[in-house]
């Protein structure tokens, strides 16, 4: 027996010390950005090492900053509506789709879910002609940029919102179904009969039931129109307007080395919002699985 | 990500089942009441709800695609209004003798196997690892998952410095094991494999925790039972759990596919340009880049819809297995 | 006040190319006050009946009329109906006061001094009046029984539709719940219609059940009419517990022979004399079903050996042997077989303090007042036990 916990205490420890590689490897190129965006010289020590003792700097931080922090008020400006407008939508469609039960949604619903999966590719020089040529919201809306904190190019992002929410509406509205086809038919029969039409049925029984899921497809949504860089490239182009991953994809480009540590504080300024709503997120999503 | 998210969906939904303590769905006796379909007036009371999302997502979605394909059979080129008056298939017969095209083509399906094949073995094996009853296995869970929530723009700036040649990890290790240093960006022969490798990094956690909760949905008396008849693990593995795992490998599969085509922020972000470092050319950035930096825009929007057609091509059979398996 | 006609109702499903008959052309009518149980075995169309009255599925063909007007195109929450559910169906985000207002606030302008009360009231008739601040995952499963029955009173319907309301409950609160829900459905008169898979609710609560099988209705009748009449030999079957014992018979002139081969008469035959005022409702030559209820086998211990037994001349005693025996308490349940020869089993219900043991041999008593005919083709009843019979049952009851 004895011996038989040896071994089984070796493998367990095999094992530990495996996972433990394993993380490393996946912290590694982000812990050595870190390092790197926090050394007064980059080349300094090995990538991966923490600054000398003199090394320490958070200019890096400061210059990124920046040149960044516009990209980051439109970034925000951008991620917030477009994400609630599409939650919102996809709601709605999985309400009409699931909870009400029609005959041949089968058809719709297939086109709602296969949207999921189209290569933008397919759709960009429609989507940037149509908002150049067709409804250049900035000229149509003229009028809204003399008020206060409105500007031109929030004509723009406006474009950029609406095709955030148009393109986010199939996966909000997959996430949505799945959670309202678990909901109790009867309670839905009891709300009808009690008088409830569809739209106050909606109001006050589903609404108020989805706020669980309204938080899992804030959070996705959040980071997908965060992360985004191909739509706003072909909506608006490296303009004032342009969310944060435009300036990110430039900077430091034309730097040598030396501007690595610029690239990688600006890498850590933008991921932020995003590493924070995962870490969040991914604690109930690991404890969702392991129940 | 679709799995992920509808598996959380489901968990959720089975925690709220407490929040639901009227019962949910019970149905004794299964009565014929809980699949029946509703009154037919239901039709014209949901439209309100999805047909707004409908109509905005069918018009940017279905209508753009129907819209980018006329583009395609025309001659357009430049700025300027497109002249609809011609239509034609050049565009495609163009694309099939453009050896830049060609080698995109050869390019996204070589990053496509390579990607989803590697990902799906490194997440099998990492969730098989991870399937051990562990401590802190939310904690290596959420780092193994962490590089998946950044951006594309942002892992490519983390492995721009990381392949980096005179100062990059990769080349201090290479270099100290004796291999050398390596053009990895810069050298056609090894950008694709170095931007496979990067991409990998970032998104085998995905794959791992799509098998990880296929192999906690698989009852344990299957591993006593073949334990019983006296299998190894290796061969409790091959002949019992993965071939349990199918349903997970295609779900897995498609999703990471999905991913694979959207690598043109990765690519874009390795030069800041529509030229993505030589050697490296998908059909994603070229379409991209003959549609807005050298205003092809029919030829462009020809290879857009090859895309779309070889996105289907994936979609579709999954889509009817997953309305098959009831789960659409 | 509140008449409910079922007037030729069909409910088809469309399942692809077929069409899935749920409900075949039931007709009845629930009269004003009326406490009616509609029972059957799963998948009967028990529950699609009332959802139809409810308006949640719609009449394929056929009139639904409530006090005389036709109200298959009435929308649910015009119909005056109110429903309480398997599951109860609370709004799981809404206290208890909060789901008992819903329904008025949707459905009425009162004032919300007047929803107050009239929920206040409610509350305190269903004792329930403590938990109205508390969410329905606060409460047991009795509790929310209790919300999910004062959600349907508060409203003041025409008629009240309940589906298996008390299902989820365990044995000993349904029991109490039954007795309670009569008592209330008397109090307040309300049109009820009850749906149930359970016998027992059927007969212990309806002033009337409605027995549907396959869709069809099979009888409607007081719960003893369809005790001791049924219509048919599915309802003799579906009504009483244990169930009645059915014995396939030949009719040879004035003899039914039970016989589990298709030899000549022989050992392993049972006969039974037809009752004299049964004959004209049999036909020589044909075949019928022989009904008995286990209550009503009287079971004698054999007098002595088995030889001396098999002389037994009786034309209404059968020797038997005792398969198993399940006490009940009160009462046993006896399964009792004819003999080695002819193993056709049957079930007496014996008194809990007579002793008779597995592998006894027994003595069991048929009476003829006791017998049931039914047809061996179509199960229609032929002929039903007399009805004098009634009267001594009911008492026992």
């Amino acid at each position: 027996m004895l011996v038989l916990n040896r071994s089984i205490g070796t493998q367990r420890l095999l094992l530990y010390g495996m996972l433990v590689a394993l993380a490393g490897f996946y912290l590694l190129p982000i812990e050595t950005g870190l390092m790197t965006s926090i050394k007064t010289n980059p080349l300094s020590t090995a990538p991966f090492l923490p600054p000398g003792p003199d090394g320490l700097t958070l200019d890096k931080w400061n210059t990124a900053f920046s040149q960044l922090s516009t990209g980051l008020i439109n970034s925000i400006v951008l991620a917030v509506p477009a994400t609630v407008f599409s939650a919102l939508f996809g709601s709605m469609a999985a309400y009409g789709l699931t909870t009400l039960n029609w005959r041949g949604q089968l058809p719709i619903l297939v086109l709602f879910i296969a949207g999921i999966f189209i290569p933008y590719q397919a759709v960009l020089i429609p989507l940037s002609k149509f908002w150049a040529v067709y409804v250049p919201l900035d000229e149509l809306l003229a009028a809204l940029w003399g008020l206060p904190l409105l500007e031109p190019y929030h004509g723009d992002l406006l474009a950029l919102i609406i095709s955030h929410v148009a393109y986010g509406i199939p996966i909000t509205t997959l996430l949505f179904r799945t959670y309202y086809r678990n909901f109790s038919e009867e309670m839905i029969a009891a709300a009808q009969l009690d008088g409830a039409t569809p739209a106050r049925i909606y109001w006050r029984i589903m609404l108020p039931l989805s706020v669980p899921m309204f938080a899992v497809t804030l959070i996705y949504q959040f980071t997908q129109v965060w992360n985004d860089l191909l739509f706003a490239l072909v909506v608006m182009g490296p303009s004032e307007g342009a969310p944060v991953t435009v300036p990110l994809s430039q900077l430091g480009a034309s730097l040598s080395e030396i501007g690595f540590g610029v690239r990688m504080a600006g890498a850590f300024i933008a991921a932020l919002p995003t590493i924070i709503v995962y870490i969040i997120f991914g604690e109930q999503f690991a404890k969702g699985v392991a129940t | 990500m679709i799995d992920k998210l509808t598996r959380f969906t489901k968990t959720i939904t089975r925690r709220s089942k407490a929040l639901f303590a009227d019962g949910g769905t019970v149905q004794d006796g299964g009565d014929e009441s809980a699949l029946l379909p509703r009154p037919s007036g239901a039709f014209f009371g949901s439209l309100p709800f999805w047909l707004p999302p409908f109509l905005l997502m069918g018009f940017f979605v279905y209508g753009a695609i129907g819209w980018n394909f006329v583009i395609s059979l025309t001659e357009t080129s430049g700025f300027g209004a497109v002249d609809y008056s011609q239509l034609d298939g050049e565009q495609y017969t163009r694309a099939l003798g453009d050896p830049t095209f060609i080698e995109a083509t050869t390019n996204t399906f070589g990053l496509l196997v390579a990607f989803t094949t590697v990902c799906l073995g490194i997440g099998l094996l990492l969730a098989i690892l991870m399937d051990r009853k562990l401590r802190f296995d939310n904690g290596f869970r959420t780092i193994y998952l962490l590089p998946m929530s950044l951006s594309f723009v942002v892992t490519a700036q983390f492995w721009l410095w990381m392949y980096n040649y005179n100062n990059g990890l990769i080349n201090s290790i290479t270099s100290t094991l004796g291999l050398g240093r390596y053009r990895w960006i810069s050298d056609p022969e090894l950008v694709l494999p170095a931007v496979v490798f990067a991409l990998i990094w970032q998104f085998s956690g995905y794959a791992m925790v799509v098998y990880l909760a296929g192999l906690r949905a698989i009852p344990t008396d299957h591993y006593e039972a073949a334990r019983t008849d006296g299998a190894t693990t290796f061969g409790l593995y091959r002949r019992v759990i993965i071939p349990q795992l199918k349903g997970a490998t295609i779900s897995a599969a498609v999703v990471l596919m999905v991913f694979a085509l959207k690598a043109f922020d990765f690519l874009y972000s390795l030069t800041g340009s529509y030229i993505p470092p030589e050697g490296s050319d998908i059909l994603a950035t070229m379409m991209v880049r003959q549609a807005f930096r050298l205003n092809n825009q029919a030829y462009a929007a020809a290879i857009g819809i090859m895309l779309f057609v070889l996105a289907i091509a994936v979609i579709a059979p999954y889509l009817t297995y997953q309305h098959k398996q009831g789960e659409l | 006040m509140a008449t409910l006609e079922l007037d030729h109702v069909t409910k088809g499903f469309d399942d692809g190319d077929e069409t899935i008959i749920a409900v075949d052309d039931v007709s009845m009518t629930i009269d004003d006050g009326e406490f009616l149980v509609l029972v059957g075995p799963s998948g009967c169309g028990k529950s699609t009946t009332l959802r139809m009255m409810a308006g949640l599925e719609t009449v394929s063909t056929g009139a639904l009329r409530l006090d005389d007007e036709v109200i298959n195109d009435v929308k649910p929450k015009d119909r005056e109906v109110a429903m309480v559910f398997q599951s109860y169906a609370l709004y799981p985000h809404m206290t208890v006061s909060g789901n008992m207002r819903f329904g008025l606030e949707e459905s009425t302008d009162m004032s919300d001094e007047r929803i107050q009360s009239r929920v206040t009231e409610t509350a305190a008739l269903l004792d329930i009046d403590a938990l109205l601040d508390r969410k329905p995952a606060e409460l047991s499963g009795g509790q929310q029984q209790r919300v999910a029955l004062g959600r349907a009173i508060v409203r003041d319907p025409q008629v009240f539709l309940m589906d298996e309301p008390l299902s989820n409950l365990d044995a000993k609160l349904r029991s109490d719940m039954r007795t309670e829900l009569q008592r209330l459905q008397e109090d307040l008169g309300t049109t009820t219609v009850y749906v149930t898979h359970d016998q027992t609710e059927a007969m212990t609560m309806g002033d009337r059940i409605a027995i549907l099988n396959d869709g069809r209705l099979q009888q409607v009748a007081t719960p003893l009419e369809a005790y001791h009449r049924p219509a048919n030999r599915f309802v003799a079957g579906f009504i009483g517990e244990p169930s009645m014992n059915f014995f396939e018979m030949d009719v040879q002139g004035e003899q039914l022979i039970h016989s589990t081969t298709q030899s000549q008469p022989h050992e392993d035959t049972v006969t039974y004399p037809l009752p004299q005022d049964a004959r004209h409702a049999v036909a020589d030559g044909t075949q019928v079903t022989l009904g008995v209820r286990p209550a009503s086998i009287e079971v004698t211990q054999a007098p002595g050996p088995v030889e001396f037994v098999s002389k037994v001349s009786a034309d209404h005693d059968f020797e038997a042997v005792v398969d198993v025996v399940e006490p009940m308490g009160n009462e046993n349940n006896v399964h009792l077989s004819f003999s080695e020869k002819n193993h056709t089993t049957f079930v007496a219900t014996t008194d809990g303090e007579s002793n008779v043991a597995t592998g006894q041999s027994v003595i069991a008593h048929i009476p003829e007042s006791a017998i049931h005919l039914f047809d061996g083709d179509t199960g229609e009843a032929l002929y039903n036990r007399s009805h004098t019979d009634t009267e001594a049952v009911e008492s026992v009851q």
